[in-house]
């Protein structure tokens, strides 16, 4: 086994990549994935093996400039003759080549990649990028130089990462590049308007059933690929309950209160929880309902993913002030549901009347809950995690 | 009324008054500027970014012909300085041709070098952009100009995927944009293709400008035409 040298992805791999393994990272136009590729090479350079790196997207100097970059110095490898390219950008860019190997026309990027793999037995070679190719060769060609790199790195026990851009292929090459590797690692953002995420998930690895979680992860520049847990937002006006939901979503919680008037509790400083829901993980934010506190939630609301705006459906006089905090997420490009608490008291109002009143977009989904009695909770739950990662 | 924007153009958002819209380009919708070499459509662009910025619209500006100093000297020329606006980061550059010249970019917060050769990397780029220019303001610009050196280095097939992934991002986003494109830079086929990818078409011949978009109002298509100069102030419609 080797190791990706991915924060997480070894373990959702079942310890890494054996041997011989092709790994295809599959990412959404728009969403950062040469740094994996890059990422795993430096890793494996770093542990003893040898390496390549073909590439037509772009010159081996500007690679040589990006690793330099995220702080892994490609250069060094180059001079002890741990790393080459494969040149496939250079010539057709009408700038002089440079590496091992350079690739005139596209009919030598089948010959010269597969000598590439016979010069690193057991070592890791890197694809930058598969979707340029596609255009240029037939969909059956590409099948088969694919097939043919990897039976060969089988043979010579050397991994091949492939860079690939989802863009609008048919369906069915994308099905068919997919099923010609080992290891599928799909790379997806998180939108709403913007991108204002992105993430990894293991989709398919012979060699093992992986954990199929969704792991956010951003690219430092030094640094490389990192992963973070994201903040999920609960907002809206006082006494709507949300402390008593972050504590209903959440394993554990902690609040910052004291008692309003001294009768009953409310939250001066935030409510901060924890969620693991179906392999997905973040941390909760509950900002304090009144206004002196708004600080809080601009501060919070520049960095979450979503946002729970929880109302008190007896409460029609305080929607006002959940339609502000809504376009206060609104301008941070937040996705976010409505959470109608209170549903069992008398009075309460339904979510189309809430619609209604509040004038809200379709867009926006609105669930019915009773938090204290930990009804409508999970499905809450539920809707703002489809709307953040779809199906 | 649809809503529209104004396009800086001296002459062009009265030349496009009509009964449903007040004239300007309509907003949250793309362009196609295209016509022979030398018949203004850098400028158009430039002139249409420049008014935007003084209108506090931020612009998401991703140049392919030209380098971003390039860009910045030919603004010059019609006194559109654009450096204040680079520094309070409401114009965001995506420099896809310096590397190719071998100069290294100085990279900032809104000043991003990528390669036209690199749709990958260039998509990646687009996508921190839009968010960066939407965050400022959801009345946000954006200009790409042009297509030709796209096509010059990638198959044509290529070239329509990156345009839809970014135009999809744009429309998404709800920004205005404007992309530029030379005639006879692609076959026949491919140049039908990119200007079915667009809600509004302009073209440039040097003498005359037509205009042309489909208004979803009334699912009628709308022509506007008229005659224009190049001056030291940039590019102006005739008046008839």
């Amino acid at each position: 086994m080797k190791k990706t040298h991915i924060p997480k992805l070894d373990d959702f791999l079942g310890g890494g990549i054996p041997g011989g393994s092709s790994i295809l990272f599959c990412a959404v136009p728009g969403v950062e994935c040469e740094a994996f590729g890059y990422q795993i090479l430096n890793g494996n350079i770093e542990d003893g093996d040898k390496g390549f790196i073909f590439t037509n997207v772009t010159e081996p100097q500007n690679i040589i400039y990006e690793f330099n970059k995220y702080g892994w110095n490609l250069e060094k490898y180059l001079e002890e003759e741990k790393v080459f390219f494969v040149d496939g950008s250079s010539n057709f860019m009408g700038v002089p080549p440079m590496g091992k190997y350079t690739i005139d026309e596209l009919s030598q990027i089948e010959g010269i990649v597969l000598k590439a793999i016979d010069d690193i037995p057991n070592g890791v070679g890197v694809i930058n990028n598969l979707s340029t190719l596609l255009d240029y060769l037939d969909d059956d060609k590409i099948i088969e130089i694919i097939s043919k790199w990897n039976k060969r790195a089988k043979e010579k026990n050397t991994i091949l990462v492939y860079i690939f851009t989802k863009w609008d292929y048919d369906p069915k090459i994308i099905e068919n590049i997919k099923n010609s590797v080992d290891s599928v690692i799909s790379l997806t953002s998180i939108e709403e308007r913007v991108i204002i995420g992105q993430g990894f998930m293991v989709t398919s690895a012979s060699w093992t059933t992986p954990s199929k979680n969704l792991v956010l992860f951003f690219v430092l520049q030094p640094g490389g690929v990192k992963i973070y847990i994201p903040k999920i937002l609960v907002t809206g006006p006082y006494n709507a309950g949300k402390t008593s939901f972050v504590k209903s979503i959440s394993k554990k919680s902690v609040s910052v209160e004291r008692m309003a008037m001294e009768k009953f509790p409310t939250t001066i400083a935030m409510d901060i929880g924890h969620v693991d829901h179906k392999g997905f993980v973040a941390d909760v934010f509950g900002t304090p309902g009144q206004e002196r506190f708004d600080l809080m939630l601009d501060v919070l609301a520049k960095e979450a993913v979503g946002a729970f705006i929880l109302v008190d459906s007896t409460e029609p006089q305080t929607f006002a002030r959940a339609k502000e905090m809504i376009n206060k997420t609104q301008s941070e490009a937040i996705p976010k549901i409505i959470v109608a608490n209170k549903q069992d008291l008398p009075g309460a109002l339904s979510p189309e009347q809430i619609r209604e009143i509040m004038k809200l977009d379709k867009s926006i989904p609105i669930i019915p809950t009773i938090v204290n009695e930990n009804t409508g909770v999970e499905e809450a739950l539920d809707t703002l995690l489809n709307l953040l990662y779809g199906d | 009324m649809i809503p529209t924007i104004e396009s800086g153009i001296p002459g062009f958002d009265e030349l496009t008054i009509s009964e449903i819209s007040e004239g300007g380009i309509p907003e949250k919708s793309t362009t196609l500027i295209y016509g022979p070499p030398k018949t203004g459509k850098s400028i158009f662009c430039n002139q249409f970014t420049y008014h935007g910025l003084l209108k506090q619209e931020p612009c998401l500006y991703l140049t392919t012909d030209q380098s971003l100093k390039q860009l910045q000297s030919n603004m010059m020329e019609f006194q559109w300085l654009i450096m204040n606006y680079i520094q309070n980061q409401t114009l965001y550059v995506i420099d896809g041709i310096s590397h190719l010249s071998g100069a290294k970019l100085e990279e900032t917060n809104n000043i991003k070098s990528s390669s036209v050769a690199n749709s990958s990397d260039m998509m990646v780029k687009i996508g921190i952009g839009t968010r960066s220019v939407y965050k400022k303001s959801n009345h946000f610009r954006s200009v790409l100009d042009s297509i030709n050196t796209l096509i010059t280095f990638n198959p044509d097939q290529m070239v329509i995927r990156v345009l839809k992934a970014y135009l999809r991002r744009i429309r998404e986003a709800r920004g205005s944009g404007i992309i530029a494109y030379t005639e006879g830079v692609a076959d026949l086929e491919t140049e039908n293709i990119l200007k079915s990818l667009f809600d509004n078409i302009i073209r440039l011949d040097g003498k005359n400008i037509h205009f042309e978009y489909l208004s979803e109002e009334n699912d009628e298509i709308h022509n506007f035409e008229a005659t224009y100069t190049i001056t030291d102030k940039g590019f102006v419609i005739e008046k008839k």
